[in-house]
């Protein structure tokens, strides 16, 4: 997608939100007394209400500016700038269930699986020994590490509690 | 006298050396592999300070961030690729001494220059921090409100190439930070009736998320086929570089520390600006400027030095104001605050001890870094082989123990997630990070400050109009805003410019 369009997208998005984000403010968050209390909404309804502005502003700048020439546009801009959607949801969804599976089947258990599954599924490795390894090593060396050497707590499941 | 030998005992234990001594080795991995910057290691590194007290803590994080600095040198050096922006100047001269052959004494000359660096920042960082902190003790807080608001127009410096991308960016951060218990009035603001929202976004947790997971996904996205592949390299060993050498450029080195410290301690600025400025001055007094670019010693004496004497600068306006120079900086801050060292100017008066240890501690780590790279760089460039993906998942897991041992809870693993995932589209569409982790950074402070304020002077806005240091601030801000709009509208009319010539 051409920067121009992104930033169209972009703008139309942040004004939609900072809609949404004004007008809980002002349902959900009261407001102060006067003689200076300025009270808890002025400030997140001063931030929604610069955002708003600041979208307007992304949208006007994006309709004045000058299309780029596709053929003086640099392909190495046009490789960072591209969004990998599914490894972007993937890994979404796999930290979500990595937080779900800590808190029940703890910690011992759940990095196994979601580094076994992350190599398999994200990577495309193959190699049982290297799906192996990974996975118990990385497990292993970080539970000595943090559990055992440094005392920082690791998840227990509520379900199943390997320690 | 009794506070030096408070702070030698704090710092001189065998935890803290070990702390530092772990810092600087993860900063130096993290830092010289390219795409895995120092920050990412920083924040990981912040909940394992958690467990430790507040000298090896922070320690701990100025290792990462001193190791870093000094170790984008060594992918910038032996593969031609910097591992920070900070080493990007070094890649210059540095690359061809390694196509020379000379690999070994432009290493060992980069260890050497970058601890030179780090220690005259040090010094001229204790100075300043001591005297701004002496001014900064009778602000009120109308002033520390005008300090605030100088601090948030440095987002202008840290934007890239859109002002208005990088004013969206601190905005989105201020309002992130706004969710939660209220704290002057203990209001639930935006909270959905969650009780783990009450608490608000963690920081670190944003922190995480904002720097880790977009690099995770982009390792993940590469084509395995040919892109990430580490390039093959020689076994180097550094070598220290000559007397006489360093001494017939202790001038430059001087000058370089000098950019380098007077860069960093302005917010918003950072390593690869100094590196540049005094690669560009070593080049302007050089008597051979011609041999730059092919290898000239000198073009990497200059950035090193430089980038390592901004981990001083930064440490100015952090330890005396508590304004972070940028995203390394402000986890630095967050850690300190964690361990209840507030910056400002009250923190001499109250944990004098503590920071007299952190300043040995910078010390330890310069130390440390110098014994690592002379002793441990064969083993070490072993690192530079592993590939981008599978480092990912090491910190895929490093992420999710960070986020869970914060609070013990699940729901910022998912919030980390969450965040991570919207600064990989944000920075896809070029909105910059930096000023996200400023405005929440700097968000509460700015609202409670502004708050108090108003309540002191019952509602009148003169408070803010009758103090000369609150003018002062508000003057620079402005000042800071409206050079860098200038500066955005110059770089408008000349790519227009050059538009229209390319059209004729």
């Amino acid at each position: 997608m051409a920067d121009k369009k992104r930033n169209y997208v972009l703008g139309f998005l942040l004004l939609i939100l900072s809609f949404v984000w004004t007008w809980l403010v002002i349902e959900t968050i009261p407001s102060g007394f006067g003689e200076g209390d300025i009270g808890p909404r002025a400030f997140p309804l001063l931030f929604g209400l610069c955002l708003g502005f600041l979208s307007v502003l992304l949208l006007l700048k994006s309709f004045l500016s000058k299309p780029i020439d596709p053929s003086k546009h640099s392909l190495a801009n046009e490789y960072q700038s591209v969004i990998h959607r599914l490894p972007a949801a993937l890994l979404l969804i796999e930290i979500s269930a990595y937080g779900y599976l800590l808190k029940t089947i703890g910690f011992v258990i759940a990095t196994p699986i979601v580094v076994l599954f992350v190599m398999f599924i994200n990577l495309r490795i193959r190699s049982v020994k290297m799906l192996l390894g990974m996975s118990i090593g990385i497990t292993l060396i970080c539970w000595l590490i943090f559990e055992k050497a440094l005392g920082i707590y690791l998840a227990n499941g509520s379900w199943i509690n390997l320690g | 006298m009794e506070q030096f030998l408070n702070a030698f005992a704090l710092a001189l234990t065998p935890m803290s050396i070990a702390a530092i001594g772990l810092g600087s080795l993860v900063g130096l991995i993290f830092g010289s592999i390219p795409g895995l910057t120092f920050t990412v290691a920083l924040a990981l590194a912040l909940p394992i300070s958690f467990s430790l007290d507040a000298v090896p803590a922070i320690g701990l994080l100025l290792g990462t961030y001193i190791g870093g600095m000094t170790g984008g040198s060594v992918s910038a050096i032996l593969l031609g690729i910097p591992g920070t922006p900070s080493a990007a100047a070094t890649v210059l001269d540095g690359h061809p001494m390694t196509k020379r052959g000379d690999a070994s004494i432009a290493l060992g000359t980069a260890v050497i220059v970058s601890v030179f660096g780090g220690l005259f920042s040090l010094v001229i960082m204790i100075v300043s921090v001591d005297l701004v902190s002496k001014v900064a003790i009778g602000f009120g807080p109308a002033e520390i409100f005008a300090l605030v608001l100088f601090g948030f127009s440095t987002i202008c410096g840290l934007c890239g190439n859109s002002l208005t991308k990088g004013l969206i960016a601190g905005v989105l951060g201020l309002m992130i930070m706004t969710i939660g218990l209220d704290a002057i009035e203990g209001v639930p603001r935006l909270t959905f009736g969650s009780v783990n929202m009450l608490q608000g976004v963690n920081l670190l947790v944003a922190m995480i998320g904002l720097f880790a997971v977009p690099f995770i996904i982009e390792a993940f996205s590469e084509d395995r086929t040919t892109a990430g592949r580490p390039k093959k390299m020689a076994n180097v060993r550094p070598e220290l570089p000559p007397f006489r050498l360093l001494f017939r450029n202790i001038g430059l080195m001087i000058r370089s520390s000098l950019i380098g410290t007077g860069i960093g301690a302005i917010p918003g600025t950072g390593g690869a600006i100094a590196s540049f400025l005094a690669y560009d001055n070593a080049k302007r007094f050089s008597k051979n400027p011609e041999t730059f670019g092919k290898g000239n010693i000198e073009g990497v004496i200059a950035p090193e030095t430089a980038n390592n004497a901004v981990t001083g600068g930064t440490l100015i306006p952090l330890l005396s104001l508590g304004i972070p120079g940028d995203p390394a900086t402000a986890i630095v801050l967050a850690g300190l605050m964690i361990h209840g060292l507030v910056p400002g100017p009250a923190l001499f008066m109250n944990h004098a001890s503590e920071v007299y240890g952190i300043y040995i501690a910078v010390i330890i780590a310069y130390v440390w870094m110098l014994g690592l790279q002379l002793l441990g760089i064969r083993i070490f460039v072993h690192v530079l082989r592993v590939p981008r993906e599978i480092l990912a998942v090491v910190v895929l897991v490093l992420c999710a123990i960070g986020a869970y041992s914060i609070r013990n809870s699940a729901f910022d693993i998912y919030a980390m997630a969450i965040i991570g995932v919207a600064a990989y589209v944000l920075v896809a569409v070029r909105v910059p990070i930096t000023p996200i982790i400023l405005g929440m950074v700097l968000g509460p402070t700015l609202e409670n400050e502004f708050r108090t304020a108003m309540m002191l002077s019952e509602g009148k806005l003169d408070i803010f109009y009758t103090s000369p240091t609150v003018i002062v601030f508000f003057s620079l801000a402005a000042l800071v805003v409206v050079f860098q709009s200038l500066s955005e509208l110059k770089m408008q009319r000349k790519a227009k410019q050059k538009v229209d010539l390319s059209d004729a």
